[in-house]
């Protein structure tokens, strides 16, 4: 090129770099076909930018039926997701009537439980331990779930934090509707927002330490590093109320991020809590790129639901009281 | 002259001379700037995404008294006797230019009902998202996370957030409490649009507030490395007889390992909202 | 195999619900309170996970009552280019649900449909019409 002949202005030579880097900024922002490397940032890291679903209908645990199965063939899947639409649908009105019609409580369109299995095939979402299953329960761990199985209606403490809009928490785990995340990224933050219940999840990048053991979070207090391509998110911290499971302010998470592909995020997390659970384990969940954003998730502003609940049981006992 | 030490005693003038012309441009201490303008000579650093656009990143934190009342005020009791001294009101010179706000007659009514209801009627108490731009100078820091697409400001109140779509032309599909936001920058200013709003948020303790036509521009202007300039257009055919503006700075958290940390309140409203229903033990 | 598949679909939904229900609806409505109302909108509120949709409801003897009806997570909706005009105040619609355990007047929008049968917001699921989130992939 003619500009490398003589000593090129500096204001050239800026023009020249900021062009191949405008070029690589729109590069890292596109989605790249599956063939081509990994989309980076601007400043060199991989890049998870984007909206994010990770609703499916591979079951949580392995059912019994697959013991010893981690993956199913193309066929089995096809014919899951097929099965899936219709005993899936909330439109059925079987049963109308009995409580079970009232739990299905809407229409299909107002639900998002997701029409596909992980494109792993994959049997559960839990992958350690090997079964597939959550382990068992710590002896305090058991008595702690029966106390809270035990729970009515007496308050608003009795129920759950989705019922009482506080949070959804963590770890991300698919559900039937809002399964929406949103990834930003700059050198030195990661934000995920979780659409459900309206929560940014800020991960600083740089090294600081964790906050002090007086300070609980429901989200805990997160730390995040790249490993290669992964991005590992260490979160401690965590208020004794957050109730993962059953987890305790003992809770110690770890998550990986690795885009795997242009339209694949792989998650994955490990539960570490001596206080509940006999064991690590691990759940790996893809998150699938979307066209779709993340809207305002207004839950506490308008929660009828919790007043409805309580008022509802006041009632019942009155009748029951005879009086 | 030696040509090295000529060219020193150029520098060094010159040096002086764009010092002068800076502290001339320079506002007067405790004058906000008006229009946003930054002392002549700043700039900011630029984006990490290379877009040549200037870097807003960071913990920000307004500091005044707005939050109590958007005007100027002297001090006045608070509504709770046992809190005293620690939750009475502090006086604040007010943000809003020209202290006044142009309601309609019907409105100034209402704005002084609201006042006189404060504890009833402020969706502070009940922990409800505080809305666009209160957001903005609640007592609390927020986190600005800025892409070239999405620029992310994450409050602490309330853990309420909202993104700022940039050079976006999309609607939002129905109205909400932190509104709808789209930006664009106009030089080094972030422009940002905000309507969508469901008319149910407060401008401040006062009483102060808006409809669902609610529109709201603000620009921030970064003045210095730590310091942005803030200013807000309000305009609300419904409830004022024309727009009006608010202005105050934003200030960089700057304690080393600054974190945004949870203020998630619901829990702390549940008896309030909730306890007439509560079961009633024997 | 196919049995074996129908095991898994029984377990998946099991599987793929919270441990515990999400929800307590059964809690807020009542089985044994079916209401069937016809209702014109006077307004919704597009909040989550439930969305409410107000309906003034005319009675045999000329009395309105004023329903709340609660509808799912109109995020959902939004994503599938539904907004707020699409229900404007003024709409006639069909609920098919249950009343609150309460006795106010509330009830759980368990099938709402327009007069002609069509369902709210999308048109009827499973026959593939457009729009149809249950329209199977073509083959």
């Amino acid at each position: 090129m003619a500009i490398f002949e003589k000593r090129p202005s500096r204001a050239l030579a800026s023009a020249v770099v900021l062009a191949a880097l405008a070029t690589a900024t729109i590069a890292g922002q596109s989605r790249p076909s599956g063939t081509r490397a990994m989309p980076r940032t601007p400043w060199g890291d991989p890049d998870l930018q984007g909206v994010w679903s990770i609703a499916t209908i591979t079951p949580f645990e392995r059912p019994g039926a697959l013991a010893g199965k981690q993956v199913l063939t193309e066929e089995e899947a096809a014919e899951l997701e097929k099965t899936n639409l219709t005993t899936n649908n909330q439109d059925r009105r079987d049963g109308a009537g009995t409580d079970a019609d009232v739990a299905r409580a809407y229409n299909d369109f107002w639900w998002d439980r997701g029409t596909k299995v992980a494109s792993t095939r994959q049997t559960s979402l839990v992958v350690d331990p090997p079964d597939g299953r959550v382990p068992g329960l710590t002896p305090e761990g058991q008595q702690r779930a029966a106390a809270r199985a035990a729970r009515g209606y007496d308050s608003w403490e009795d129920r759950s934090l989705w019922e009482r809009c506080i949070t959804r928490g963590l770890p991300m785990i698919p559900g039937p509707y809002n399964n929406n995340y949103q990834i930003l990224q700059t050198p030195g933050y990661v934000v995920i927002l979780h659409e459900m219940i309206h929560d940014a999840r800020i991960i600083p990048l740089g090294g600081q330490p964790h906050v002090g053991q007086n300070i609980r979070q429901w989200f805990g207090d997160s730390r995040g590093r790249w490993e290669g391509e992964t991005l590992v998110v260490d979160t401690t911290n965590f208020s004794e109320k957050a109730n993962y499971r059953g987890s305790t302010d003992r809770l110690h998470l770890i998550e990986r991020f690795t885009r795997v592909n242009a339209d694949t995020v792989k998650y994955e997390f490990t539960i570490d809590d001596p206080t509940t659970f006999t064991r690590k384990w691990t759940a790996s969940i893809p998150m699938s790129h979307t066209d779709e954003q993340i809207y305002e998730y207004a839950c506490h502003e308008g929660n009828y639901g919790m007043v409805n609940l309580l008022s509802g049981a006041r009632v019942q006992e009155k009748a029951a009281d005879g009086k | 002259m030696r040509p090295r030490l000529r060219l020193a005693i150029v520098a060094a003038g010159a040096a002086i001379g764009l010092a002068v012309l800076s502290f001339a441009v320079m506002p007067t201490a405790g004058q906000a700037p008006a229009g946003g303008q930054a002392p002549a000579g700043y700039k900011a650093s630029r984006s990490p995404f290379k877009d040549g656009k200037p870097d807003l990143n960071g913990i920000w934190q307004a500091n005044n008294t707005a939050n109590w009342d958007i005007q100027g005020h002297a001090a006045r009791q608070g509504p709770i006797l046992e809190l005293g001294a620690a939750f009475s009101v502090p006086a604040g010179l007010g943000v809003v230019e020209g202290d006044e706000i142009p309601y309609q007659p019907w409105a100034a009514a209402k704005k002084k009902e609201n006042a006189a209801n404060w504890l009833k009627l402020d969706p502070e108490i009940k922990c409800y998202m505080p809305g666009v731009p209160r957001a903005t100078y609640m007592p609390y820091p927020f986190q600005i996370v800025q892409t070239p697409t999405h620029v992310l400001m994450a409050y602490e109140f309330a853990s309420a957030s909202r993104t700022i779509y940039m050079n976006s032309k999309d609607e939002s599909p129905a109205d909400t409490w932190m509104g709808w936001s789209r930006g664009r920058w106009e030089g080094d200013t972030l422009v940002v649009e905000v309507n969508a709003f469901n008319g149910e948020t407060w401008f401040d303790r006062a009483g102060n507030f808006h409809s669902d036509a609610l529109r709201v521009v603000e620009r921030f202007t970064p003045v210095s490395r730590d310091v942005l300039q803030y200013d807000v257009t309000i305009e609300d055919p419904k409830v004022f007889t024309r727009p009006w503006k608010m202005s105050m700075p934003l200030y960089r958290r700057i304690e080393k390992n600054a974190q945004l940390l949870e203020y998630k309140c619901v829990e702390f409203v549940e008896e309030l909202m909730y306890g007439h229903l509560r079961k009633k033990t024997k | 195999m196919r049995i074996l598949l129908s095991a898994l679909v029984v377990l998946s939904l099991c599987a793929t619900a919270p441990v515990r229900a999400h929800h307590a609806f059964a809690a807020e409505f009542d089985a044994k309170k079916p209401i069937k109302l016809e209702g014109t909108v006077t307004k919704v509120e597009w909040i989550n996970p439930h969305a409410w949709i107000h309906i003034d409801v005319k009675r045999s003897d000329g009395t309105v009552e004023k329903w709340m009806i609660e509808g799912g997570t109109p995020n959902t909706l939004f994503r599938r280019g539904v907004n707020k005009n699409s229900l404007p105040a003024g709409t006639v619609i069909i609920v098919d649900g249950y009343q609150a355990k309460d006795g106010t007047l509330k009830g759980n929008g368990r099938d709402i449909t327009f007069p002609d049968g069509r369902k709210l917001f999308i048109g009827s699921t499973g026959t593939g019409a457009p729009g149809d989130p249950q329209q199977p992939p073509p083959k």
